[in-house]
Protein backbone atom coordinates (compact mmCIF):
# COMPACT_ATOMS: atom_id res chain seq x y z
CA UNK A 1 0.00 0.00 0.00
CA UNK A 2 1.15 3.58 -0.77
CA UNK A 3 2.20 5.80 2.12
CA UNK A 4 -0.53 8.51 3.10
CA UNK A 5 -0.37 12.08 3.26
CA UNK A 6 -1.99 14.47 4.77
CA UNK A 7 -4.54 16.44 2.15
CA UNK A 8 -6.60 19.66 2.63
CA UNK A 9 -8.79 21.46 0.48
CA UNK A 10 -9.30 24.97 1.50
CA UNK A 11 -12.06 27.40 -0.42
CA UNK A 12 -13.52 30.99 0.94
CA UNK A 13 -16.13 29.06 1.72
CA UNK A 14 -14.49 26.78 4.42
CA UNK A 15 -12.77 23.47 4.33
CA UNK A 16 -14.17 20.98 2.08
CA UNK A 17 -11.22 18.02 2.19
CA UNK A 18 -8.90 17.33 5.02
CA UNK A 19 -7.95 13.77 5.14
CA UNK A 20 -5.10 11.61 4.49
CA UNK A 21 -4.76 10.35 0.51
CA UNK A 22 -1.97 8.15 -1.60
CA UNK A 23 -2.13 10.46 -4.47
CA UNK A 24 -3.31 14.17 -5.60
CA UNK A 25 -3.59 14.28 -9.57
CA UNK A 26 -4.37 18.07 -10.51
CA UNK A 27 -3.05 20.79 -12.78
CA UNK A 28 -1.16 23.74 -12.37
CA UNK A 29 -0.45 26.66 -14.89
CA UNK A 30 2.95 24.55 -15.86
CA UNK A 31 0.59 21.03 -16.56
CA UNK A 32 -0.69 18.00 -15.04
CA UNK A 33 0.73 17.05 -12.22
CA UNK A 34 0.60 13.87 -9.86
CA UNK A 35 1.82 14.17 -5.98
CA UNK A 36 2.46 11.56 -3.83
CA UNK A 37 3.96 11.16 -0.36
CA UNK A 38 7.69 12.51 -0.30
CA UNK A 39 6.97 15.32 -2.84
CA UNK A 40 9.44 18.31 -2.79
CA UNK A 41 8.03 21.19 -1.59
CA UNK A 42 6.31 22.67 -4.24
CA UNK A 43 4.20 25.76 -4.51
CA UNK A 44 2.00 26.27 -7.65
CA UNK A 45 -0.53 28.16 -9.22
CA UNK A 46 -3.25 25.70 -10.38
CA UNK A 47 -6.01 25.59 -13.53
CA UNK A 48 -9.34 24.76 -13.71
CA UNK A 49 -9.38 20.88 -14.24
CA UNK A 50 -10.71 17.59 -12.87
CA UNK A 51 -9.25 17.45 -8.92
CA UNK A 52 -8.84 14.00 -8.16
CA UNK A 53 -7.94 12.65 -4.39
CA UNK A 54 -6.93 9.02 -4.37
CA UNK A 55 -7.90 7.62 -1.13
CA UNK A 56 -6.99 4.10 -2.33
CA UNK A 57 -7.11 2.79 -5.66
CA UNK A 58 -10.49 2.57 -5.77
CA UNK A 59 -12.09 5.33 -3.61
CA UNK A 60 -11.37 8.34 -5.02
CA UNK A 61 -12.81 11.56 -4.36
CA UNK A 62 -13.94 13.66 -7.66
CA UNK A 63 -13.75 17.69 -7.44
CA UNK A 64 -14.25 20.44 -10.09
CA UNK A 65 -11.53 22.85 -9.46
CA UNK A 66 -11.26 26.45 -10.52
CA UNK A 67 -8.32 28.68 -9.93
CA UNK A 68 -6.10 28.46 -6.89
CA UNK A 69 -2.98 27.51 -5.54
CA UNK A 70 -1.21 24.27 -4.01
CA UNK A 71 1.24 23.87 -1.48
CA UNK A 72 3.50 20.91 -1.22
CA UNK A 73 5.32 20.67 2.25
CA UNK A 74 6.46 18.70 5.01
CA UNK A 75 3.41 19.22 6.77
CA UNK A 76 1.27 17.91 3.63
CA UNK A 77 -0.51 19.43 0.63
CA UNK A 78 -2.77 22.27 1.18
CA UNK A 79 -4.64 23.18 -1.98
CA UNK A 80 -6.15 26.38 -1.80
CA UNK A 81 -9.13 26.67 -4.45
CA UNK A 82 -11.27 29.70 -5.36
CA UNK A 83 -14.30 27.37 -5.97
CA UNK A 84 -14.44 23.95 -5.88
CA UNK A 85 -17.45 21.89 -7.08
CA UNK A 86 -18.89 18.10 -6.75
CA UNK A 87 -19.73 16.72 -10.40
CA UNK A 88 -23.69 16.50 -9.55
CA UNK A 89 -23.40 20.18 -8.47
CA UNK A 90 -22.84 21.04 -11.83
CA UNK A 91 -25.14 23.15 -14.49
CA UNK A 92 -24.37 22.46 -17.49
CA UNK A 93 -26.82 24.91 -19.19
CA UNK A 94 -25.28 27.27 -16.99
CA UNK A 95 -22.06 26.80 -17.76
CA UNK A 96 -22.30 26.26 -21.44
CA UNK A 97 -23.96 29.94 -21.41
CA UNK A 98 -20.70 31.18 -19.50
CA UNK A 99 -18.91 29.83 -22.44
CA UNK A 100 -21.09 31.68 -24.99
CA UNK A 101 -21.43 34.86 -22.71
CA UNK A 102 -17.23 34.67 -22.65
CA UNK A 103 -17.12 34.37 -26.20
CA UNK A 104 -19.36 37.59 -26.77
CA UNK A 105 -16.78 39.15 -24.16
CA UNK A 106 -13.91 38.09 -26.18
CA UNK A 107 -15.59 39.21 -29.47
CA UNK A 108 -16.16 42.54 -27.58
CA UNK A 109 -13.11 43.53 -25.76
CA UNK A 110 -10.09 45.27 -27.12
CA UNK A 111 -7.01 43.08 -28.07
CA UNK A 112 -4.93 43.46 -24.87
CA UNK A 113 -7.24 44.67 -22.51
CA UNK A 114 -7.41 43.46 -18.98
CA UNK A 115 -11.65 42.62 -20.14
CA UNK A 116 -10.34 40.14 -22.97
CA UNK A 117 -7.68 38.41 -20.71
CA UNK A 118 -10.83 38.25 -17.68
CA UNK A 119 -13.37 36.54 -20.40
CA UNK A 120 -10.27 34.01 -21.44
CA UNK A 121 -10.09 32.76 -18.26
CA UNK A 122 -13.76 33.02 -17.67
CA UNK A 123 -14.06 30.46 -20.73
CA UNK A 124 -11.13 28.60 -19.75
CA UNK A 125 -12.76 27.85 -16.52
CA UNK A 126 -16.50 27.20 -17.97
CA UNK A 127 -14.82 24.65 -20.46
CA UNK A 128 -12.88 22.76 -17.64
CA UNK A 129 -16.09 22.49 -15.65
CA UNK A 130 -18.26 21.19 -18.51
CA UNK A 131 -15.03 18.57 -18.65
CA UNK A 132 -15.71 17.52 -15.69
CA UNK A 133 -19.25 17.29 -15.89
CA UNK A 134 -18.48 14.75 -19.18
CA UNK A 135 -20.19 17.22 -21.68
CA UNK A 136 -16.74 18.95 -22.43
CA UNK A 137 -17.05 17.39 -26.51
CA UNK A 138 -20.43 19.26 -26.75
CA UNK A 139 -18.56 22.69 -25.43
CA UNK A 140 -16.38 22.84 -27.97
CA UNK A 141 -19.07 23.29 -30.78
CA UNK B 1 -64.94 52.08 19.07
CA UNK B 2 -67.20 49.44 19.71
CA UNK B 3 -66.00 46.78 21.71
CA UNK B 4 -66.20 44.61 18.29
CA UNK B 5 -64.07 46.54 16.52
CA UNK B 6 -61.34 47.04 19.24
CA UNK B 7 -61.47 43.51 18.85
CA UNK B 8 -60.87 42.81 15.24
CA UNK B 9 -57.93 45.62 15.55
CA UNK B 10 -56.49 43.40 18.41
CA UNK B 11 -56.86 40.53 15.66
CA UNK B 12 -54.72 42.25 13.12
CA UNK B 13 -52.81 43.48 15.08
CA UNK B 14 -51.47 40.01 16.72
CA UNK B 15 -51.17 38.79 13.46
CA UNK B 16 -48.71 41.26 12.37
CA UNK B 17 -46.61 40.49 15.53
CA UNK B 18 -46.78 36.86 14.36
CA UNK B 19 -44.92 37.70 10.96
CA UNK B 20 -42.48 40.21 12.97
CA UNK B 21 -41.61 37.22 15.09
CA UNK B 22 -41.19 34.92 13.10
CA UNK B 23 -39.42 37.36 10.93
CA UNK B 24 -37.34 38.19 13.80
CA UNK B 25 -36.55 34.22 14.49
CA UNK B 26 -35.14 33.78 10.51
CA UNK B 27 -33.24 36.44 10.56
CA UNK B 28 -31.40 35.02 13.89
CA UNK B 29 -30.68 32.00 11.94
CA UNK B 30 -29.43 33.14 9.08
CA UNK B 31 -27.16 35.18 10.96
CA UNK B 32 -25.95 32.55 12.99
CA UNK B 33 -24.59 31.01 9.69
CA UNK B 34 -23.34 34.31 8.26
CA UNK B 35 -21.31 34.68 11.38
CA UNK B 36 -19.84 31.23 10.57
CA UNK B 37 -18.85 31.98 6.97
CA UNK B 38 -16.94 35.32 8.12
CA UNK B 39 -15.04 32.84 10.11
CA UNK B 40 -15.03 30.01 7.36
CA UNK B 41 -12.80 32.90 5.36
CA UNK B 42 -10.26 33.71 7.88
CA UNK B 43 -8.43 30.12 7.09
CA UNK B 44 -7.99 30.64 3.20
CA UNK B 45 -7.54 33.95 3.71
CA UNK B 46 -4.55 33.72 6.12
CA UNK B 47 -3.00 31.06 3.49
CA UNK B 48 -3.34 32.93 0.69
CA UNK B 49 -1.17 35.84 2.40
CA UNK B 50 1.36 32.97 4.03
CA UNK B 51 1.83 32.16 0.31
CA UNK B 52 2.21 35.60 -0.50
CA UNK B 53 5.02 36.09 1.36
CA UNK B 54 6.71 32.74 0.69
CA UNK B 55 6.59 33.89 -3.30
CA UNK B 56 7.25 37.59 -2.65
CA UNK B 57 10.50 36.12 -0.56
CA UNK B 58 11.11 34.00 -3.73
CA UNK B 59 10.94 36.63 -5.97
CA UNK B 60 13.61 39.31 -4.32
CA UNK B 61 11.27 40.09 -1.70
CA UNK B 62 9.10 42.15 -3.93
CA UNK B 63 5.42 41.93 -4.84
CA UNK B 64 6.69 43.49 -8.08
CA UNK B 65 4.80 46.05 -10.23
CA UNK B 66 1.51 44.57 -11.27
CA UNK B 67 -1.28 47.72 -12.47
CA UNK B 68 -3.94 47.43 -9.79
CA UNK B 69 -1.13 48.58 -6.82
CA UNK B 70 0.26 51.55 -9.15
CA UNK B 71 -1.29 54.57 -7.69
CA UNK B 72 -2.12 57.36 -10.34
CA UNK B 73 -0.66 60.63 -9.84
CA UNK B 74 -4.24 62.53 -11.01
CA UNK B 75 -7.65 61.09 -9.81
CA UNK B 76 -9.98 62.03 -12.86
CA UNK B 77 -12.73 59.20 -11.79
CA UNK B 78 -13.81 57.44 -9.18
CA UNK B 79 -14.93 53.99 -8.73
CA UNK B 80 -18.06 54.05 -5.86
CA UNK B 81 -19.19 50.50 -4.90
CA UNK B 82 -22.05 50.49 -2.91
CA UNK B 83 -22.96 47.27 -0.93
CA UNK B 84 -26.47 47.15 0.30
CA UNK B 85 -29.15 43.94 0.19
CA UNK B 86 -31.63 43.05 -1.92
CA UNK B 87 -34.86 43.43 0.22
CA UNK B 88 -35.72 46.11 2.56
CA UNK B 89 -37.17 46.14 6.14
CA UNK B 90 -34.00 46.26 8.55
CA UNK B 91 -34.12 49.70 9.60
CA UNK B 92 -31.10 52.01 8.36
CA UNK B 93 -29.23 48.35 7.01
CA UNK B 94 -30.05 49.82 3.00
CA UNK B 95 -30.16 54.15 3.45
CA UNK B 96 -27.02 54.95 5.59
CA UNK B 97 -24.78 53.15 2.38
CA UNK B 98 -27.37 54.66 0.38
CA UNK B 99 -26.47 58.53 2.26
CA UNK B 100 -23.15 57.80 2.80
CA UNK B 101 -21.86 56.76 -0.80
CA UNK B 102 -23.87 60.00 -2.14
CA UNK B 103 -22.00 62.10 0.08
CA UNK B 104 -18.84 61.04 -1.03
CA UNK B 105 -19.79 60.92 -4.76
CA UNK B 106 -20.79 64.79 -4.16
CA UNK B 107 -17.37 65.93 -2.50
CA UNK B 108 -15.60 64.25 -5.45
CA UNK B 109 -18.24 65.88 -8.04
CA UNK B 110 -17.12 68.67 -6.37
CA UNK B 111 -13.45 68.43 -6.63
CA UNK B 112 -14.13 68.38 -10.37
CA UNK B 113 -13.65 64.32 -10.19
CA UNK B 114 -16.12 61.98 -12.62
CA UNK B 115 -17.90 59.11 -10.33
CA UNK B 116 -18.75 56.00 -11.86
CA UNK B 117 -21.01 53.78 -9.44
CA UNK B 118 -21.06 49.93 -8.84
CA UNK B 119 -23.66 48.51 -6.60
CA UNK B 120 -24.60 45.11 -4.90
CA UNK B 121 -28.18 44.40 -3.27
CA UNK B 122 -31.65 45.26 -5.29
CA UNK B 123 -32.42 48.39 -3.04
CA UNK B 124 -28.84 50.02 -3.92
CA UNK B 125 -29.24 49.55 -7.51
CA UNK B 126 -32.73 50.41 -7.44
CA UNK B 127 -32.44 53.42 -5.21
CA UNK B 128 -29.25 54.68 -7.80
CA UNK B 129 -31.57 54.33 -11.08
CA UNK B 130 -34.16 56.43 -8.84
CA UNK B 131 -31.60 59.48 -8.55
CA UNK B 132 -30.44 59.00 -12.00
CA UNK B 133 -27.06 57.39 -11.03
CA UNK B 134 -27.21 54.29 -13.67
CA UNK B 135 -24.47 52.04 -11.88
CA UNK B 136 -22.24 51.03 -14.28
CA UNK B 137 -22.60 47.47 -12.64
CA UNK B 138 -24.86 45.79 -10.69
CA UNK B 139 -24.89 42.77 -9.03
CA UNK B 140 -28.12 40.96 -7.45
CA UNK B 141 -30.12 38.56 -6.46
CA UNK B 142 -27.04 36.89 -3.45
CA UNK B 143 -27.33 39.21 -0.79
CA UNK B 144 -29.09 36.77 1.56
CA UNK B 145 -25.64 34.39 0.42
CA UNK B 146 -23.33 35.37 -1.18
CA UNK B 147 -20.62 33.43 -2.99
CA UNK B 148 -17.12 33.88 -3.79
CA UNK B 149 -17.62 34.16 -7.48
CA UNK B 150 -19.76 36.87 -6.74
CA UNK B 151 -16.78 38.91 -5.17
CA UNK B 152 -14.88 37.30 -7.84
CA UNK B 153 -17.66 38.81 -10.90
CA UNK B 154 -17.46 42.26 -9.03
CA UNK B 155 -13.59 42.52 -8.25
CA UNK B 156 -12.95 41.85 -11.86
CA UNK B 157 -14.81 44.21 -12.82
CA UNK B 158 -13.43 46.82 -10.99
CA UNK B 159 -9.86 45.75 -11.35
CA UNK B 160 -10.39 46.18 -15.29
CA UNK B 161 -11.96 49.83 -15.22
CA UNK B 162 -8.43 50.16 -12.89
CA UNK B 163 -6.39 48.56 -14.79
CA UNK B 164 -7.96 49.84 -18.52
CA UNK B 165 -8.29 53.53 -17.03
CA UNK B 166 -11.80 54.09 -16.82
CA UNK B 167 -11.62 54.67 -12.89
CA UNK B 168 -8.06 56.45 -11.22
CA UNK B 169 -9.19 54.84 -7.78
CA UNK B 170 -12.08 52.82 -6.73
CA UNK B 171 -13.87 52.42 -2.99
CA UNK B 172 -16.11 50.99 -0.99
CA UNK B 173 -18.90 51.44 1.21
CA UNK B 174 -20.43 48.62 3.36
CA UNK B 175 -21.77 47.62 6.52
CA UNK B 176 -19.54 46.35 8.95
CA UNK B 177 -20.76 43.93 11.15
CA UNK B 178 -19.44 44.78 14.59
CA UNK B 179 -22.24 42.41 16.69
CA UNK B 180 -26.21 41.69 15.55
CA UNK B 181 -26.77 44.89 17.34
CA UNK B 182 -24.21 47.64 15.80
CA UNK B 183 -23.31 47.98 12.28
CA UNK B 184 -21.15 50.56 11.18
CA UNK B 185 -20.62 52.28 7.94
CA UNK B 186 -17.30 51.22 6.30
CA UNK B 187 -15.36 53.00 4.03
CA UNK B 188 -12.27 51.92 2.22
CA UNK B 189 -9.95 52.11 -0.94
CA UNK B 190 -10.04 48.85 -2.85
CA UNK B 191 -7.89 50.23 -5.99
CA UNK B 192 -5.07 50.99 -6.23
CA UNK B 193 -4.11 48.42 -3.91
CA UNK B 194 -1.40 48.98 -0.63
CA UNK B 195 1.07 47.11 -0.84
CA UNK B 196 1.74 47.17 2.76
CA UNK B 197 -1.32 45.56 2.97
CA UNK B 198 -0.17 42.40 1.25
CA UNK B 199 2.63 42.02 3.20
CA UNK B 200 1.83 43.38 6.97
CA UNK B 201 -0.28 42.19 9.65
CA UNK B 202 -4.04 41.40 8.98
CA UNK B 203 -6.56 38.42 10.36
CA UNK B 204 -5.54 34.55 10.47
CA UNK B 205 -2.07 34.78 10.23
CA UNK B 206 -1.00 34.84 14.11
CA UNK B 207 0.39 31.60 13.09
CA UNK B 208 2.24 32.53 9.76
CA UNK B 209 4.91 34.72 10.69
CA UNK B 210 6.53 32.06 13.05
CA UNK B 211 5.90 29.15 10.79
CA UNK B 212 7.29 30.97 7.70
CA UNK B 213 10.30 33.69 8.70
CA UNK B 214 12.99 31.48 10.22
CA UNK B 215 13.21 29.12 7.12
CA UNK B 216 15.06 31.63 4.22
CA UNK B 217 17.03 28.89 3.20
CA UNK B 218 14.87 26.40 2.56
CA UNK B 219 12.93 28.63 -0.04
CA UNK B 220 15.88 27.60 -2.57
CA UNK B 221 14.44 24.09 -2.35
CA UNK B 222 10.92 24.78 -3.45
CA UNK B 223 9.70 24.16 -6.93
CA UNK B 224 7.62 26.95 -8.23
CA UNK B 225 5.31 25.95 -10.83
CA UNK B 226 5.19 28.67 -12.72
CA UNK B 227 7.96 30.92 -11.39
CA UNK B 228 6.71 33.17 -8.36
CA UNK B 229 6.83 36.55 -9.92
CA UNK B 230 4.19 35.00 -12.45
CA UNK B 231 2.18 33.49 -9.02
CA UNK B 232 2.14 37.13 -7.36
CA UNK B 233 0.52 38.23 -10.77
CA UNK B 234 -2.35 36.16 -9.68
CA UNK B 235 -1.92 36.17 -5.65
CA UNK B 236 -2.38 40.13 -5.47
CA UNK B 237 -5.69 40.39 -7.81
CA UNK B 238 -7.18 37.88 -5.02
CA UNK B 239 -6.50 39.96 -2.62
CA UNK B 240 -9.04 42.84 -3.71
CA UNK B 241 -11.67 39.46 -4.19
CA UNK B 242 -11.28 38.25 -0.85
CA UNK B 243 -11.23 42.07 0.60
CA UNK B 244 -14.90 42.22 -1.11
CA UNK B 245 -16.07 39.01 -0.35
CA UNK B 246 -15.51 39.70 3.14
CA UNK B 247 -17.20 42.92 2.98
CA UNK B 248 -20.08 41.06 1.24
CA UNK B 249 -19.85 38.41 4.00
CA UNK B 250 -20.15 41.27 6.41
CA UNK B 251 -22.83 43.46 4.83
CA UNK B 252 -24.98 40.10 5.12
CA UNK B 253 -24.33 39.46 8.41
CA UNK B 254 -24.80 43.25 9.39
CA UNK B 255 -28.09 42.87 7.40
CA UNK B 256 -29.36 40.04 9.31
CA UNK B 257 -28.64 41.78 12.22
CA UNK B 258 -30.29 44.65 11.24
CA UNK B 259 -33.75 43.18 10.50
CA UNK B 260 -33.22 41.03 13.25
CA UNK B 261 -33.38 44.09 15.52
CA UNK B 262 -35.83 45.78 13.40
CA UNK B 263 -38.29 43.00 13.52
CA UNK B 264 -37.66 43.02 17.20
CA UNK B 265 -38.68 46.62 18.01
CA UNK B 266 -41.80 45.73 15.78
CA UNK B 267 -43.01 43.30 17.82
CA UNK B 268 -42.63 45.19 21.02
CA UNK B 269 -44.25 47.90 19.27
CA UNK B 270 -47.29 45.60 18.61
CA UNK B 271 -47.14 44.25 21.97
CA UNK B 272 -47.73 47.84 23.34
CA UNK B 273 -50.48 48.81 20.76
CA UNK B 274 -52.29 45.56 21.65
CA UNK B 275 -52.00 46.60 25.82
CA UNK B 276 -53.53 50.18 24.74
CA UNK B 277 -56.36 48.07 22.46
CA UNK B 278 -57.00 45.66 25.27
CA UNK B 279 -57.58 48.74 27.91
CA UNK B 280 -59.61 50.24 25.34
CA UNK B 281 -61.79 46.99 24.74
CA UNK B 282 -62.37 46.57 28.94
CA UNK B 283 -63.01 50.15 28.73
CA UNK B 284 -65.97 49.71 26.26
CA UNK B 285 -66.83 47.01 27.74
CA UNK B 286 -67.73 48.54 31.50
CA UNK B 287 -69.15 51.37 29.37
CA UNK B 288 -71.64 48.95 27.69
CA UNK B 289 -72.27 47.50 31.08
CA UNK B 290 -72.75 49.99 33.22
CA UNK B 291 -75.82 51.42 30.89
CA UNK B 292 -77.49 48.18 31.24
CA UNK B 293 -77.43 48.45 35.07
CA UNK B 294 -78.69 52.02 34.80
CA UNK B 295 -80.88 50.77 32.31
CA UNK B 296 -82.00 47.76 34.53
CA UNK B 297 -82.55 49.87 37.52
CA UNK B 298 -84.47 52.63 35.58
CA UNK B 299 -86.81 49.81 34.68
CA UNK B 300 -87.07 48.23 38.00
CA UNK B 301 -88.03 51.99 39.60
CA UNK B 302 -90.36 52.79 37.03
CA UNK B 303 -92.13 49.56 37.58
CA UNK B 304 -92.56 50.37 42.12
Amino acid sequence: MATKFRVEVLTPEGELFNDEVEMVSTRTEVGSIGIRANHTPLLGMLTPTELRLYKSDSDIVTLAQGEGYVQVSADGVLLLVEEAHQKGDLDVADLREKVRRADDAIAEAESGSEAERRARRDKRRAEAFLGVAGEGDAAAH
Amino acid sequence: MSQKDVQNRIASVKNIQKITRAMEMVAAARLRRAEQRISSLRPYAGAIRRMTRQAAAAAGGEVGSQPILAERDEVKAVGILLVTGDRGLAGAFNSQILRAGIRAAAEHEAAGRKVVFFASGRRGVSSLRFRGREPQGDYTGFSDRPAYANAREIAEDLMTAYVDRDVDKVEIFYNGYVSALSQVVRNETLLPLQQATLLEGGEGDEDGNSQDQPDHGHHALVEYEPDPADILQRLVPDYVEISIYRALLESTASEHGARMTAMRNASENAGEVIEDLTLEMNRARQAEITSEIVEVVAGAESLV
